[in-house]
This record gives C-alpha cells, sequence and structure tokens, in this order.
C-alpha cells in the first residue's frame, strides 16, 4: 500500500547525499550547454528535475548501448555482471512503466542474467510530471503524467515541497529512515496534490488513441501507399529504436584481441537496418525501405498487445525528438486517425 | 557513469553528442538536445560513433620497419628515428624534399602545431590535406569571387527558406541534419530543386529533378543564369551597388540558351526555365552544393559558377539565402582554416605576403618560405620525379582515398621515408618506415569546425587507449628533437596561439566555447559573438566579382571501348576509407561490400543481375565489385562508392586535376563494365578467422558463390 509523506524542498540535497553514500546516484543534471542528461550526480544542487523528457531514456541504465558481457580466453569465461546498487532518480513515470514492459522482456520466462544484475539492484524514484512537453502522449495511455504502481517512490513537486509516496519497501525503507525530514501530508498537501495533477492533465497538446489505430491497421485501413508515404523520410538512422524506451532489441558480437582471447559484447540494435534481417544466405526480407518502417509500428502497436498485453509504447515521445525524418509514432498514428476519418466521409 | 560534451567525428554536419562512459569504457552516445544543428538527432554514423575508440585493432605502440616487418619500438625510439631521417633528408636535400599531410579528422590543434611544424621546423610549405580533395576549388574559387571561401550561412536558417537548390549534394545521406532541415522546411512549403545524374534521396524530395551528365554543371547552371538575364529576374541594384565585372560575364552567358544547354546536359530546356523562375522569384533562396561540383577539372569553373548565380539575384548577405558548398569531413574546414594548406597560413593569410609572413616570422621565430608549397596531388608526381624524399602523414590514407591509387603507391614505395600517424593500421601504412599510434577524438581535447564555421570542442572522455598519445602532443615531441621548442602542456594554449595569429579565430578561445554550442567564425576579439551568415552588407573582398565561364568537357570522355561514365562518391553507411566505419559492426553490416550500381536498362543489355559479380575497368585498372541494379542511377552512368579497400574504386579514377586547385576529377571518368562468369567448381582461396579478416579490413560477410561448398 501506498504511503505518502512530505519532503520539504531545501531538504532534498541532504536525502540526495545520504542516498549517494550507499548508491550510485543517477539524476538529471544541467550540462554547461543547457543540454540535462541523466548522469552520476556530483553536486547535489545541480539536479534539474523541471526539464523536458531525458535523452536517451533511461534504459541505458539497464541495457547499456554497448555491454561487455564476458571476457574469454583458453582458461575459460568471466563473466561481467554489473552489481554495483544504484538510484534513478528523477526519471519520468512514462520510464518507469517502460522499464516495466521491459521487465516481462527480460525477466519473464527466459531471465536475462546481465540485466537481472542491473535491475535487481536499481531503486526507481519517479518525479511525476507537472508539465508536460509538447511531444508528450502518455495521458491517453495509462502510462503517465502520474503513477499509482511501479515505483519505489514518486515524488510530485508542489511547489515548495515534494509529496513522496512509497510503492515499495525498498523505497519505504528510503524514506522511513529520515522520520525528522519526511513527514505527515496535511489535508491541504492533498489538495494541492489533486489540483496540480488536474492542472498536469489539461496541459497535454497531443491525444493519441493508440487502440484506435491498432483497431484501423487490423481492419485494413492502412495502405501500403500510406507505409511508402512514411518510409520515404526515413533516414535509417535507427534513432527511433535506440531512443524508445520500450525496444528492447540488441546484438552480440565478439571483439577478437587474438584468435585466443577477447570479450563478448552486446550493443543496441535495430529493425530499421537492412543488415537486421540480413541471413546468412545473404537474402535480406526486410530489404525495403517500406517492410521496415511498417514492421516497428505494427511490431509496437499488435504484436506487443498480443504478447505482452500492452503497446510496445508509452507515449513518450522520444522518437518525436529524435526522428530527422518527423516520422514518430505520434505523427504517424494521427496521420493514420486523420486519413481513415477522412475516408469515412 | 559520466556523460560527456563532445562533437560527432564523422561528418561536417558538427551534430553534439554525449559520449557515456562507465570505468574508462564508452558505453553509449546520445544526441544533444538543443543543439542547434542536430535538435536531439543524430545520424547513424553518430549513433555509432563510440565502437571503434576501444577497439581491438587499434595501433597501441609505435612500429619500426625492419626488413618487410614492421616491430614494436619505444617512444623515444620512434621518435628520434623520425626526428633523425627528417634531420638528415633536410640537410641532404632541403626543405623542400619533405611534404606533410595534414587531416581533415584531427582537431584545428592538431593541424595548426603540424603546419607550423612544416613552415617553422622543416622550412618547407609543402602541407596540404585531404580538402584537395574535396573543396579545393571551393576554397580557390570562392575566395576570388566574394573573398572567403566557406559556407555564407548557417544550418538553423535552412528550415525557413523558401526555395533549396541542391546541386551535386547527396544531402540526406552525406550531410544527413543538413538534409533533415532540409526535409522540415519542405515540410513548412519550401520548394525543392535537385541537379543530380543520381535520383538521391533529397532528389525524391525534390519537386524539380535535373538529371544533367556528369561534368556538365557549367552548362546547366549557366542555362539558368540565361534564363534568368532574358527573362529579367536579376536584381539590378545588387548587381551595381555589390559587384563588378557584370557585363563581361553576361555576354559569355548570354550563349547558353536553355536549348544550348540541353544538348549538354540532356536536361531538358523547359526544366532548366522552370528551375530558373523557381530560384530567382522567391528572396530567400539557399543554394547547396558539395562534391559533384567541386571534384571535376572544371571544379573551380562550377564554383565561379554558382557563385554568378546567387549575386545576380541577390541571394547572398542576408539570413536563409547564400551559398553554401558542404564540407564532407567534421573538420576539413578547419583544417583549411588553420592553414594545412600549402600557400596559406592560418586564416588564409598567404605566404607569399610579406606581411603575413613577417608576423609569423616573430611569432615563431624562424625564417619562414615565400614560396607556396606542392599541393597533394603535386606531391605524388614529386615523389616520382625525387624531388620528394619524405613524406609525414597525420590521420590520412592517400593510399585509398587519392586517384589512380597505383600511382599513388608506386610513389609512396619510392620513399626514402615516411612516417605515418593513425589509430588503425591503414593501406597507407604499410608503405611506412615508422608508424605512430595517435589517440581518437574520444581521448583527447581540442576543437573541429563544422561547415557552418562553428567551432567546437571535443573531450577527452577516456583515457589513450594502449601508448597511444594526441597528435599534437606528438609533433611536439619530433619538433623538440629536431631542435625547435614547442611545448604545449593542453589544446587550450594551442588555441590562443591560433587566436592571436589568425584574425577570423581572434576572439575564440576554449573557454568560450565551453558555454553553449561553439562560436561561427569570423570572430573577431574577446566580445564578438561570432558571424551566422557572411558577406553582409559587403563582400569580404570589397565587390563581388562576375567571373566568365565557359563549358569544359570532362578530361575523358566515353567512347566505344569504355562507353559508361563512371562517377565516384560516398555512402550513407560508410566513411572514407572505411578504417573507423568499416570496424563499426552495424554499419559495416548495412553495406558489408562494394558495389556498382548501374540502370537495369544497361543491365539488361549487358546481362548482369542483381548481386552478379562485374568487373569494371578504365585505362588505369580494373575491379571486381558486385552490380546493384537501380533506377538511382540513369542509363550509360555507372556508380561506386570509393570506402572498399578490396574494390578500391580509386585504382580506377583518373588523376587529371582541375588546373587551378589541383583537385582531381573523381566524379567523371570513362569505363567498362562487363560480367564476370565464374567457372563452376573453382574454389575460393580459403577464407581468413574473423578475426584475421576484421584486422585486415576485409567484410565478415561471405557472398554466396565464395562460400566454400558443404562437400
Ligand atoms: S514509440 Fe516513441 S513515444 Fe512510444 S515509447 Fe517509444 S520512443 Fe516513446
Ligand atoms: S528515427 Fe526516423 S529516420 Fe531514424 S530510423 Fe527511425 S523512423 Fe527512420
Ligand atoms: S549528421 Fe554527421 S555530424 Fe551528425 S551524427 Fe551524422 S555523421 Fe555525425
Amino acid at each position: 500500500m501506498n504511503t505518502a509523506y512530505i519532503l520539504n524542498k531545501n531538504h532534498l540535497s541532504f536525502w540526495l547525499r545520504t542516498l549517494k553514500s550507499t548508491h550510485e546516484l543517477i539524476a538529471p543534471t544541467r550540462d554547461v550547454s543547457g543540454d540535462i542528461v541523466l548522469t552520476e550526480l556530483q553536486r547535489m544542487h545541480e539536479t534539474a528535475l523541471d526539464g523536458p523528457a531525458l535523452m536517451p531514456s533511461p534504459k541505458e541504465f539497464l541495457l547499456p548501448q554497448m555491454e561487455q558481457l564476458f571476457c574469454y580466453s583458453e582458461e575459460g569465461i568471466e563473466e561481467a555482471l554489473n552489481k554495483r546498487p544504484r538510484v534513478l532518480f528523477g526519471i519520468r513515470p512514462c520510464d518507469l512503466s517502460a522499464i516495466r514492459i521491459l521487465d516481462t522482456f527480460y525477466l519473464g520466462k527466459t531471465k536475462d542474467a546481465y540485466y537481472e544484475a542491473r535491475r535487481s539492484r536499481t531503486v526507481l524514484i519517479a518525479i511525476a510530471c507537472n508539465r508536460p512537453d509538447p511531444t508528450c502522449f502518455c495521458l491517453g495511455l495509462g502510462t503517465g503524467p502520474f503513477l499509482k504502481s511501479g515505483f519505489d517512490l514518486q515524488l510530485t513537486d508542489l511547489g515548495d515541497r515534494f509529496l513522496v509516496e512509497t510503492g515499495s519497501e525498498t523505497g519505504a525503507s528510503l524514506v522511513t529512515a529520515y522520520p525528522h525530514i519526511f513527514t505527515e501530508p496535511k489535508p491541504a498537501d492533498g489538495d494541492d496534490l489533486y489540483e496540480t495533477r488536474l492542472a498536469s492533465q489539461s496541459q497535454f497538446e497531443k491525444r493519441v488513441n493508440l487502440e484506435q489505430v491498432r483497431k484501423h491497421i487490423q481492419a485494413g485501413a492502412v495502405s501500403d501507399a500510406f507505409w511508402e508515404s512514411v518510409a520515404v523520410r526515413c533516414f535509417e538512422c535507427g534513432g527511433c529504436v535506440y531512443n524508445c524506451p520500450v525496444c528492447t532489441c540488441f546484438n552480440v558480437i565478439d571483439r577478437a584481441a587474438s584468435s585466443e582471447a577477447g570479450k563478448r559484447v552486446r550493443l543496441w540494435d535495430t529493425c530499421m537496418f537492412k543488415g537486421f534481417t540480413r541471413t546468412a544466405g545473404g537474402v535480406i526480407p526486410a530489404e525495403a525501405k517500406i517492410n521496415r518502417t511498417k514492421r516497428w509500428f505494427h511490431h509496437k502497436l499488435i504484436h506487443w498487445p498480443e504478447q505482452f498485453g500492452a503497446f510496445g509504447c508509452v507515449g513518450c515521445g522520444r522518437c518525436a525528438i529524435s526522428c530527422p525524418g518527423t516520422i514518430d509514432m505520434a505523427t504517424v498514428a494521427l496521420r493514420i486517425k486523420g486519413e481513415s476519418k477522412a475516408e469515412e466521409k | 557513469m559520466n556523460k560527456i560534451s563532445t562533437t560527432c567525428p564523422w561528418c561536417g554536419c558538427g551534430c553534439g553528442l554525449y559520449l557515456h562512459v562507465e570505468n574508462n569504457s564508452i558505453t553509449g552516445v546520445s544526441p544533444s538536445r538543443n543543439h542547434p544543428v542536430n535538435h536531439g538527432t543524430l545520424c547513424v554514423k553518430g549513433w555509432n560513433c563510440h565502437e571503434f575508440v576501444q577497439h581491438p585493432d587499434r595501433l597501441t605502440t609505435p612500429l619500426i620497419k625492419e626488413g618487410a616487418a614492421l616491430r614494436r619500438a619505444t617512444w623515444e625510439e620512434a621518435l628520434a628515428k623520425t626526428a633523425a631521417k627528417l634531420s638528415e633528408i633536410k640537410n641532404t636535400y632541403g626543405p623542400d624534399a619533405i611534404g606533410i599531410l595534414g587531416s581533415a579528422k584531427c582537431t584545428n590543434e592538431d593541424n595548426f602545431v603540424l603546419m607550423k611544424f612544416a613552415r617553422a621546423v622543416i622550412g618547407t610549405n609543402n602541407i596540404d590535406h585531404c580538402a584537395r580533395l574535396c573543396h579545393s576549388s571551393t576554397v580557390g574559387g570562392l575566395a576570388a569571387a566574394f573573398g572567403s571561401g566557406a559556407m555564407t550561412n548557417s544550418i538553423d536558417e535552412i528550415r525557413d527558406a523558401r526555395v533549396i537548390f541542391v546541386i551535386g549534394s547527396n544531402t540526406t545521406e552525406q550531410h544527413p541534419m543538413i538534409g533533415m532541415h532540409m526535409l522540415e522546411a519542405r515540410d513548412r512549403g519550401a520548394m525543392i530543386i535537385v541537379a543530380d545524374p543520381r535520383r538521391t534521396q533529397i532528389a525524391q524530395f525534390s519537386h524539380l529533378h535535373m538529371r544533367h551528365r556528369s561534368g556538365t554543371d557549367v552548362a546547366l547552371l549557366n542555362a539558368i543564369m540565361n534564363v534568368i538575364i532574358t527573362e529579367g529576374l536579376v536584381d539590378v541594384s545588387f548587381i551595381r551597388q555589390r559587384t563588378e565585372n557584370f557585363d563581361d560575364f553576361e555576354k559569355g552567358v548570354l550563349a547558353y540558351s536553355p536549348e544550348v544547354a540541353e544538348r549538354i546536359t540532356s536536361v531538358p530546356a523547359e526544366d532548366l526555365r522552370k528551375a530558373a523562375r523557381l530560384y530567382a522569384s522567391e528572396k530567400r533562396s539557399m543554394l547547396f552544393y558539395s562534391m559533384g561540383i567541386t571534384q571535376h577539372i572544371t571544379g573551380v569553373d562550377n564554383v565561379r559558377s554558382c557563385a554568378n548565380l546567387v549575386m545576380l539575384t541577390a541571394h547572398i548577405g542576408q539570413p536563409m539565402t547564400g551559398l553554401n558548398p558542404l564540407r564532407g569531413q567534421n573538420n576539413v574546414q578547419g583544417a583549411c582554416d588553420v592553414g594545412a594548406l600549402p600557400d596559406v597560413f592560418s586564416g588564409y593569410q598567404k605566404v607569399a605576403d610579406p606581411a603575413s609572413r613577417k608576423k609569423f616570422e616573430m611569432a615563431w621565430s624562424r625564417p619562414l618560405s615565400a614560396v607556396p608549397g606542392l599541393t597533394l596531388t603535386e606531391m605524388v608526381d614529386a615523389i616520382h620525379e625525387g624531388k620528394i624524399r619524405a613524406l609525414y602523414i597525420m590521420g590520412e590514407n592517400p593510399v585509398i582515398s587519392d586517384p589512380d591509387s597505383a600511382h599513388v603507391r608506386a610513389a609512396f614505395a619510392k620513399l626514402d621515408f615516411l612516417a605515418v600517424q593513425d589509430i588503425f593500421p591503414t593501406d597507407t601504412a604499410e608503405y611506412a618506415h615508422v608508424i605512430l599510434p595517435a589517440t581518437t577524438f574520444a581521448e583527447k581535447d581540442g576543437t573541429y569546425t563544422n561547415t557552418e564555421r562553428r567551432v567546437q570542442k571535443i573531450r577527452k572522455a577516456v583515457q589513450p587507449v594502449g601508448d597511444s598519445r594526441p597528435d599534437y602532443d606528438i609533433i611536439c615531441s619530433i619538433a623538440r628533437l629536431m631542435g625547435y621548442p614547442m611545448d604545449y602542456r593542453a589544446a587550450h594554449e594551442i588555441m590562443e596561439e591560433i587566436a592571436i595569429l589568425t584574425p577570423s579565430y581572434g576572439g575564440i578561445l576554449h573557454h568560450r566555447l565551453d558555454a553553449g554550442f561553439g562560436l561561427q567564425w569570423p570572430c573577431f576579439g574577446m566580445d564578438h559573438p561570432g558571424t551566422p551568415y557572411l558577406h553582409r552588407k559587403k563582400f569580404t573582398r570589397g565587390m563581388g566579382a562576375f567571373i566568365p565561364v565557359e563549358f569544359i568537357p570532362p578530361a575523358e570522355p566515353t567512347d566505344d571501348e569504355y562507353p559508361f561514365l563512371l562517377t565516384t562518391g560516398r555512402s550513407y553507411f560508410h566513411y572514407h576509407t572505411g578504417t573507423m566505419c568499416r570496424r563499426t559492426i552495424t554499419l559495416e553490416r548495412e553495406e558489408p561490400e562494394c558495389t556498382v550500381e548501374i540502370n537495369p536498362a544497361d543491365a539488361k543489355r549487358l546481362e548482369v543481375r542483381r548481386g552478379d559479380p562485374v568487373r569494371v575497368k578504365t585505362r588505369r585498372g580494373s575491379i571486381e565489385v558486385k552490380a546493384r541494379v537501380t533506377t538511382v542511377v540513369p542509363e550509360g552512368i555507372i556508380f561506386i562508392p570509393f570506402h572498399f579497400r578490396e574494390a578500391a574504386v580509386n585504382l580506377l579514377t583518373i588523376n587529371a586535376v582541375d588546373p587551378n586547385a589541383k583537385i582531381p576529377e573523381f566524379k567523371v571518368c570513362a569505363a567498362s563494365l562487363e560480367a564476370v562468369r565464374k567457372k563452376p567448381g573453382t574454389r575460393p582461396a580459403p577464407r581468413l578467422s574473423y578475426h584475421e579478416g576484421m584486422k585486415q579490413g576485409l567484410d565478415l560477410y561471405i557472398p554466396p558463390e565464395e562460400r566454400p561448398s558443404e562437400e
């Protein structure tokens, strides 16, 4: 059961410092250039919780873009499991929802030891979104901007203080250890919380109904000509997949230092590349760009729900930022909706 | 985990990105959200720029040639040997017997130190780099017309343009983030005109695509200007106030009616008229060009024609207009800016000019040569003639990148001494007597200047691999051994010297670059904010100069024996001679082997099917590649990218050069193509192991017909 506490903003740095003493503390930090990046927090006051969605998503802390799996030599192999305890502080509700989807993928029937090593030692502290970005569309998907569960802790900014909700025992233990800074909420705090949530919901610029889009596609209402018009704009950069907190694909390669020894690494891969489906015979089933772009949307909108009971998209809007061709999930979904509306008329 | 803000090491867009570092290994890359070029995006190369940094093939110790083999050496030994050899050759044959090649991949600081080394320590102006092969015609052509040879406007302006005219640039593939801005402009209603024989992705977005015959750009542009003049679309007041020599120029152009040009270029006269009207009738028209313009024996003429066009319609000196040469390499602009060229010091201050020379002599306390040095292409010939005895190459691979490779290889084999400083063993390094391991962009500090003149920082993210050292550091050590004091403790100290000696970099210092996303030169002083667009109010040289240009056909026309026009270039997934990208698994997997693009009609006639091995031959040599049957190329033209050492297209290209810029004509030569019919039952040579293969830069993918059969 969730319990709520109040944390005065003046006490945030103190609390973060205590977290840092036992964990690697990862938090949004403002770079000199003005970008906000998710990185190890050095000076507590540098954390920036008011910025836009982070690039790339926190997925990289559970599944790094390039990760060493093991070293091998004639003596055998030496696994490289990352066992460092970590706090991901200030991630967004959509990212948290995405991590829960990753969990079903990587910790389902077959467990991925490397993912598990990181995941089981990671504490997730989310910050609810008072000010969604123009690219966000989690609202219609139930993956944000405020969550009821799934987090270890969820913070909501109430101006001069945070409302802190616990979502797990680990989370609770990080709060109950400091009763002098985490106090009981007053009725006024509850009112403010409600007001904040209401205000946040009214700020969403995009409403995307993926369920409708899924139905359109399944009804065969989306033509290949449409997908062709999408595909021609693809720069084959892979950014949509690299940046997506839900995408899970990786490639495994050996980096031989000599003919006896080397290391095996895995690195992010994407279905947007021709080489992704290159077979041993040299045939590439998804050689045409249309087959690749179309597949990505189909996978997220049709196959994920079939397999995992949830869309392969949490509405974080990152693909909208990282796609040079502006053929991101929201844009394409809205176009599909628009076109099928036009047809109905 | 740490994230270090830096700049992409691949192309001239200069995207901002972060390297993610954990325990001294790079675990990933992410784009910068607020960077004015990429706004949170990266192309496939940018997303994968981390992989080669800590690759096992990296050079980790100095190597010295002994007999036919290379052996490991200490830095002391390798540096001493290099210094001794260079001194010996300098003393015996004079300083001009030594040639130095800088690198468009290295930082401004590296190149500045190298050019100082050439001029002050060796005492020669024989310094050049691969800009000779890409934009030397721009530097020369625009200097004459405007007084400054760089992209006039900024990438950020593109999205607000109304007309975008792209000639000879495969923008979405070679400058992806500039392509992104163009696409955005199109979405906002801009018209796109493309002149390119190939149907590239940007051509697919265009409203008008002119597929002229390679090498006929002057005729094409003259005809467009002819229409603009005859239809009264010129900006008369601009011509009067800001330019000179219009009358001479006009006379020349009037001979190129669209009908005349149609016969030369095979672009319908009506399309030429449309292009002229579109381009001239909007105020915010931007012109972009790249290698398709510059890599011809008429490279400088082509550039001049572009300059004429923008002046004719006053599309210059304002935001969202301009003449925008897209520079290919991450720092080719910077390497030129800091003087890795035979005739100029940093900031294009001429070595022949006594005042500039005096300034540098005072600063460096050495007498400096007033005679411009040899260009890259001339150096190769000079080696054959015995005039150049030693070469020092920093981060370049001329054996693959230069035209007529066989000629280059023969030259390098003749050298008394060759030192190569690089991150990977390259084909050029095979000829080296000493190989010095350098660091990559992720292991050193410095600056790159992107194509829009933005000077940006790169920052050290991880410790150098093995014993590798930053390029400038290696050169300083050799200079000291040769008796010249050169002590820079850090890259920013070099930048201070650049700023003092180079007016256009006068206000560019590292600490200013740290806040925000760099500065665009010219930036004259510490409080100068940088310059987003050039030639405001007046041209750098004063008046803009119209220069009449006549059409000259390519050096090697096609004939019965060599009926195809062979043109070369790059592919989206690869970069230049492939030393980095071909060790990046995601990039290599996309395009593991060299292919030749051929039109379906030609393929049908020659009975070539997709994937068939074909032999492409020119008067210089021949290579075997796979056919890619595609309508991207028109009939009669074939295209081969130059990244693949196992099928090096520069064995085929011609070393005919532009008389002014000495840029080779990579874009046109005559070739023949025939299918290779493999005899059934012939067995290919045994394949190398994965690792050996990678070491040699071979591809990992075995094409079906070369796989050993399974009996
Ligand atoms: S598909 Fe796009 S919006 Fe959806 S979760 Fe992935 S990156 Fe976010
Ligand atoms: S981000 Fe856009 S351009 Fe890049 S691969 Fe994805 S769909 Fe294509
Ligand atoms: S567009 Fe150029 S600079 Fe940008 S990520 Fe791609 S290669 Fe790097």
